[in-house]
């Protein structure tokens, strides 16, 4: 019998943004668990605070490369929740699919090139490319779809340029909207086969516990990434005004993200399991079809599963991507699509579902347009809490199994649970606030 | 590279967005090759399995030094690479992170955190160019994919690839856009930025914002009175400059005029 053993991982491997994983165990009991966040702080809210709206986007897409088109969507949406700006239907639509492009890229990424390579046996997508060359190929494909959706919407596959409050600098083409959606049409197939690759995978359930989800409910009766309300999975449902009411963010030692609780103190769970598991009766066409391969017994706790809820996801991203490509081409082509508007005082929140779970936006402008207050919520800081707690099950189950398993064993399991979550660091310790 | 193997390279963020990392993952088409070219040994972001102590012939790092640790990473993989790369804005000029260095950290912490928050590690954000020699920088927020690879392609062959030296605006009048500034009354940074982007902003009928950095030597006394002339303040041109290159372009020249006109 072992008596104090610790495990540590200092670099988490495969994820976004700097953070490792410390375990200390005494006996037979499991002591500490820490996921440590060690990104350094950039202090976006006192880079914000004096400047003019007209600059927030540019500079708060920068808080996180991989997510820059949410931030970018949400930044926008809050802006001009402030003004009291309008946008076009047509605008609404493209940044829809700037946010279904986002969503491609990022998923595709995490669930092929960071997640899957566990399942299969890889350090890498790269050494995986040896015995699956086919997948791989679709796969970067894929990433690329999203990229190229991105820089078609927002300018460019990284901070977009093309987004400003109340519209867009340049509209797409005919031409380049037709390419895109025969190319997300060309990718449903191949990646329905994936789907079924990954219906053949034994997915471990050593960090399976209950758990709380929250995602927002959809603006209309349908699978949306942007929404009207907090829902979680008890059945409760708070105002977006009242987000500060409704989640709490306080701070602990080993991290420079902040660790967020629900007001009753439990902890959460966001992103594309808690989705489907909120909102999965929306779901129809392909998607329907992934999911029920995927979930035959519909979400059940196990948060491993969360990269196929991002498959899913995948799945419904190109099939929304196309509808929104018909309804965009139904229209006739302009070259840029601007709605005017007077500068006033003001405070807005945009709330989006993005990649990794629930973003808030909330900024307070005054009369010259200048940011006097600003704060950003991110899904990652909202996960970390959860994450522990997971981390902390699936360590206790193995403590717990006989033999114990070795060092590395544990710690390619607490990585595999830290990945599924799809941490995306840099966002988390972003830390904008300004009450 | 005299090596017969192949070349051993380290990728590394330090604090940032992970957006130049990105850009390189964003090589779908060129990914594999690169693997076949190089030997990638370190690279947190995209592996699990990471050598952190060998030699490397080529390094590329992106991101600010903002904590201790960055300040540690930085000095090792200096010792351990032939050739460093400092890869995007944050990396070659400081980019946003430095924005606000004049601000002391302990203010910054308490605005944001609520809180005394003693146990975090933090230090104002400089390039990695303070710090250590870097062999070639490639700037960009986030950098382009075919300079990068344009750099990767010269590397191999035993030398570098030359960046462009001129101002977005070059770029700009051949995609024939009209100019942000003499018809739109714009504060655009175009005029002393560096090219290489293809002007992008400006062709989707935005302003540049200087994400680049600027010109060696941008031509001062002609960019004063264009502004000028449109009723545009120079302290509004600098502190968009400064946005993104605020520890190097608030010593060229600048920050006199932006503390007097502050007073």
């Amino acid at each position: 019998m072992t008596t104090g053993r610790t495990i540590t991982i200092p670099h988490l491997g495969r994820v976004e943004g700097h953070g490792g994983i410390y375990v200390k165990i005494s006996g037979n009991t499991v002591q500490d668990v820490n996921m440590d966040i060690h990104e350094g702080s950039r202090y976006y809210e006192a880079l914000l605070k004096g400047k003019h709206f007209l600059e927030v986007q540019g500079i708060i897409t920068r808080v996180c490369a991989i997510c820059s088109s949410s931030h970018t969507v949400a930044a926008l949406t809050a802006l001009e929740k402030a003004l009291d700006v309008e946008v076009t239907e047509r605008v609404r639509q493209l940044r829809g699919l700037l946010l279904l492009g986002g969503t491609i890229e990022s998923h595709a990424l995490h669930v092929f090139a960071l997640a899957l390579p566990d399942f299969l046996g890889f350090d890498s997508v790269i050494s995986m490319a040896s015995k699956y060359p086919d997948q791989v190929a679709f796969a970067l494909k894929l990433k690329q779809l999203g990229n190229a959706i991105q820089t078609l919407v927002g300018g460019r596959a990284v901070h977009p340029i093309n987004t400003l409050v109340g519209g867009f600098g340049k509209l797409p083409s005919h031409e380049e909207l037709s390419k895109i959606r025969r190319d997300l049409e060309a990718s449903l197939e191949p990646l329905m086969d994936f789907v079924d690759l990954a219906a053949t995978i034994e997915v471990p359930t050593w960090a399976a516990q209950p758990t709380l989800y929250v995602a927002l409910r959809p603006y209309e009766e349908a699978f949306r990434f942007r929404g009207i309300s907090i829902c979680t999975s008890e059945g409760d449902e708070f105002d977006l005004d009242g987000y500060q009411e409704t989640i709490k963010e306080f701070t602990v030692e080993h991290s420079h993200a902040k660790h967020s609780a629900l007001a009753s103190g439990e902890t959460y769970m966001v992103g594309s399991m808690a989705r489907l598991r909120l909102w999965n009766q929306y779901l129809g066409g392909q998607t329907k079809k992934a999911f029920d391969t995927l979930f035959p017994e519909g979400v059940k706790d196990n948060i491993l599963m969360n990269n196929w809820a991002q498959l899913v996801e995948l799945v419904h991203c190109v099939e929304r991507g196309i509808e929104i490509c018909d309804l965009l081409l139904a229209q006739p082509e302009g070259a840029s699509e601007m709605v005017d508007y007077e500068v006033s005082a003001g405070r807005g929140i945009g709330a989006i579902e993005v990649p990794r779970g629930t973003l808030f936006h909330d900024y307070e402008i005054d009369d010259e347009g200048l940011v006097v207050a600003a704060n950003v919520i991110t899904p990652t800081a909202q996960n970390l809490a959860n994450t522990e707690r997971d981390l902390r099950m699936a360590v206790e189950t193995m403590v717990a199994a006989t033999p114990v398993p070795s060092d590395d064993q544990i710690k390619l399991q607490l990585e595999m649970v830290a990945r599924a979550y799809d941490p995306c660091i840099s966002c988390s310790v972003h830390v904008i606030r300004e009450d | 590279m005299t090596d017969t193997s192949k070349p051993q390279v380290g990728i590394f963020g330090l604090t940032g967005c992970a957006g130049d990392q990105l850009q390189i993952l964003n090589c779908e088409d060129q990914l594999l090759w690169l693997a076949s070219q190089v030997d990638i040994v370190d690279w947190v972001m995209a592996k699990s399995d990471n050598d952190h102590d060998c030699p490397l012939h080529i390094a590329f790092v992106e991101g600010v030094v903002a904590t201790e640790r960055d300040l540690e990473t930085i000095k090792s993989v200096r010792e351990r690479s032939t050739f460093l790369v400092a890869i995007g804005t944050c990396a070659v000029w400081g980019g946003l992170p430095a924005m606000q260095n004049e601000i002391p950290r302990d203010r910054l912490l308490e605005a944001v955190y609520h809180e005394k928050a003693t146990f975090l590690d933090t230090i104002e954000a400089r390039p990695v160019t303070h710090f250590v020699e870097v062999d070639y920088l490639l700037p960009g927020c986030p950098i382009e994919r075919h300079e990068f690879l344009a750099l990767v392609r010269a590397l191999l062959a035993g030398t570098t690839a030359e960046l462009p030296q001129f101002p977005v605006c070059w770029e700009c009048k051949g995609k024939e856009n009209l100019c942000r500034v003499v018809h739109f009354g714009e504060v655009c940074c175009g005029s002393m930025t560096r090219s290489g982007c293809g002007a992008r902003c400006p062709s989707h009928g935005v302003a540049c914002s200087g994400c680049r950095g600027p010109l060696e030597e941008p031509n001062y006394d002609a960019n004063i009175t264009m502004f000028a002339d449109r009723g545009i303040s120079w302290k509004e041109v600098g502190q968009k400059m400064a946005n993104f290159s605020a520890p190097v372009w608030m010593t060229k020249g600048l920050e006199q005029e932006v503390n007097d006109d502050n007073r």
